[in-house]
């Protein structure tokens, strides 16, 4: 049923035939109260503008950028935990968007969801059995000692104790809570696991266990991931496919090979190139890229090229025009990018700009 | 000491079970410290002691030979028609009507406790609940909610229990009725502002990506978070209820004579104390004592359910916990989230 070698289509993340999610321009708005004795909204956060993506049966989706690009909105809306402002989410050709909750329920037991926070996402007053077999009792699955069981083979099999069912979570160390976390996740058995940056609050020895573990289970049970994360590593280990998202718009996205080793979009590059190299010489001579400034703010955005303000190829027409996801030349069909001038290979970028940054060191 | 020494050591401890650390509950860790508290296990120690003179009235009555409601004209009243003092016939003297002040006062602690209880189970059960609906539901519902806790704890509560005794006519039912009216509304309040913070929580998330429905979020994620102030806020009404109680029956508005209660007793003291001092001041003290009491307890149990109380009994400083305590620091500055590692130490 699920591929394990996917079909070019389905590897682009944007579009595919053997689609177990698509996302058709998802715009999420988020009103913002002006003050006054009547409040009414003044504004919107348009934290996520015009997504579409499709995870293909089997895949992992790496879903990256800055803290605040939209990448947890939009983990959400997928996951119907929030409303969509407008555009549809697909499962498995049922449209599942802005459901009601009873009649989501039965998707919720396809789309499941891991946490950042091993310490927030378990509720500390209940046991851990209580919490990983919470989906059983919710969909009332398993009851009594049917439950006991499922629940402590869900343990064994995330490689916890199956005794430790009676303890609390603060009982427990950062990676055993992710461990329950994952181990709740799968409990209903479900097709996409959403996992919103599953390993960013875990040390890195710790972060390889669980990477691990989520590698097994997917090939165990044939999940696709949807792979939020900041850190590019650990997506480019995990990922069939990479997304790179700023300000509520997908910037680049494609195969995960082409796009880290031939990034198109000067955000990209910038990202790369910021992100540390553990061998001390590649460090030393490979070229940093600094963006100057922060993140612009998603209440106001630039117009046209969000990213322009920072770029540091920007011309005039990226403040006017919008530029198109597409296809640049020279690129696989899946690679696309949204960029009036993307960057071609070999490309100095830190030297092209009006704002260059210096080689470091 | 060698490497492999260290080594050697730093497995046996892994390897003993022994050492593992064990499952504390948080219950566990609050009656430890409570233990620990001399003042709060006075007070409980009263308290159970109040409950015996409630449960065993019927025995101090045969005891004496003196019924609640029966009445000694020739013993118990003086020839100028005034109560005995204290003896070895009436323990605590009589009252104007020739009753024996001790028995009334032990069957007075059944009606305090009962109605204390009982309002205080009913105005938890509904403080609880609308707090976190309109907590969790927010918007209008919130909206109205709130407005009806800051109306009931704006309203003058003597005013409606007094137009209700004249409607009802006075009686346990009301008493209990007006009581839990007016209680409930504070403890709705601090669930409000509780659920507030715990629905934002990343575990409340997770339960709706399960597919939890609203009552199960709330019954079954957030309320075992607030069982903590809960626990001091429902401790805390049960004096205020008794007084409440003792204010009602003093008024005439509750428990009619010849049923004993601790506030009718004190109306029918107040025209003869100057000549019967015990009339007044025995069962005054029975309401002194069984409020503090439980006050004592309250406070006692909010600070052992308060982790932070915890590093200040650490560090050896315990009896100067109350004054470290945060300024103003009522129930609100409960702290929902459990201790993040177990005490260190042993009891």
């Amino acid at each position: 049923m699920s591929e394990t070698s996917p079909s070019a289509d389905a590897r682009a993340g944007l579009d595919g035939t053997d689609a177990l999610v698509r996302v058709d321009n998802l715009v999420k708005y988020f009103p913002v109260k002006g003050g006054g004795l009547v409040s009414r909204t003044v504004a919107h956060v348009q934290a996520v503008d015009g997504v579409s993506l499709t995870i293909g049966r089997g895949q992992t989706i790496g879903l990256v950028g800055e803290t605040g690009c939209g990448k947890s909105t939009l983990a959400r809306c997928i996951a119907g935990l929030i409303p969509v402002t407008s555009g549809t989410v697909t499962f498995e050709g049922h449209n599942i968007t802005n459901l009601p909750r009873r009649r989501m329920q039965p998707y919720r037991r396809e789309i499941q969801m891991i946490f950042q926070d091993p310490y927030g996402s378990l509720n500390p007053r209940r046991r851990v059995g209580s919490i990983i077999g919470d989906p059983f009792a919710v969909h009332k699955t398993a009851t009594g000692g049917e439950r006991k069981k499922a629940v402590q083979e869900l343990m064994e099999r995330v490689g916890l104790n199956p005794e430790h069912f009676n303890r609390y979570p603060a009982e427990f160390s950062g990676g055993q809570r992710q461990r329950i976390g994952v181990a709740r996740a799968l409990a209903l058995k479900p097709k996409l696991i959403i996992c919103d940056e599953p390993v960013s609050a875990l040390d890195v020895s710790i972060q390889a266990q669980v990477l691990n573990l989520l590698a097994d289970l997917q090939q165990d049970f044939g999940l696709s991931y949807l792979f939020i994360a900041h850190d590019l590593e650990v997506v480019r280990h995990v990922s069939d496919s990479v997304i790179v998202m700023y300000l509520g718009r997908v910037a680049e996205a494609g195969p995960r090979d082409p796009v880290y080793d031939a990034p198109r979009h000067p955000y990209t590059n910038a990202l790369l190139s910021a992100a540390p190299a553990a061998d001390p010489d590649a460090a030393a001579q490979r070229q940093r890229i600094i963006l100057t400034g922060d993140v612009p703010s998603p209440i106001n955005p630039p117009a046209g090229c969000r990213f322009h303000p920072r770029c540091p190829k920007a011309q005039e027409r990226c403040g006017q025009e919008i530029p198109p996801l597409e296809v640049k030349p020279g690129d696989p069909a899946t690679h696309v990018t949204s960029c009036h001038f993307p960057v071609s290979e070999g490309e100095v970028l830190a030297r092209a700009g009006r704002t260059a940054g210096r080689p470091q060191r | 000491m060698s490497i492999s020494e260290l080594e050697f050591q730093a497995k046996s401890v892994e390897e003993t079970p022994g050492l593992a650390i064990e499952g504390r509950s948080q219950w566990w860790l609050t009656w430890r410290r409570l233990r620990r508290d001399k003042l709060a296990v006075a007070a409980m120690i009263v308290i159970v002691l109040i409950a015996l003179c409630a449960i065993l009235a019927p025995v101090f009555a045969s005891l004496t030979g003196h019924g609640p409601a029966q009445v000694f004209p020739n013993i118990g009243v003086t020839a100028d028609g005034l109560p005995v003092g204290p003896g070895a016939t009436f323990w605590l003297g009589t009252d104007n009507l020739g009753h024996d002040l001790f028995v009334r006062i032990m069957y007075g602690a059944q009606v305090s406790l009962f109605v204390g209880v009982v309002t205080t189970l009913i105005a938890t059960a509904a403080g609880v609940s609308i707090g976190l609906i309109s907590g969790y539901f927010g918007g209008w519902v919130d909206g109205i909610l709130a407005r009806v806790v800051d109306s009931v704890l704006a309203f003058p509560y003597i005013i409606l229990a007094l137009s209700l005794a004249v409607v009802f006519g006075p009686s346990l039912t009301i008493v209990i009725a007006v009581i839990s009216f007016f209680s409930w509304a504070g403890i709705a309040r601090v669930v409000r502002g509780q659920t507030l913070s715990l629905k934002e929580k990343e575990y409340i998330e997770a339960a709706r990506s399960l597919g939890s429905g609203p009552w199960r979020i709330m019954f079954i994620d957030i309320l075992p978070n607030l069982m903590a102030p809960v626990l001091v806020l429902a401790t805390l009404n049960i004096p205020a209820a008794i007084v409440f109680e003792a204010t009602l029956d003093y008024l005439g508005l509750g428990v009619q004579p010849p049923t004993a209660s601790w506030g009718n007793i004190l109306a029918d003291a107040q025209s003869f104390y100057q000549e019967a001092w015990w009339f007044l001041v025995f069962p005054a003290l029975a309401l002194v004592i069984t409020t503090v009491a439980f006050n004592l307890l309250g406070d006692g149990v909010r600070d052992a359910m308060d982790p932070r109380t915890e590093r200040v009994f650490a560090a050896g400083r315990g009896r100067k916990r109350r004054k470290l305590a945060k300024p103003g620091g009522g129930p609100s500055s409960q702290y929902p989230d459990p201790p993040r590692q177990p005490s260190p130490g042993g009891v």
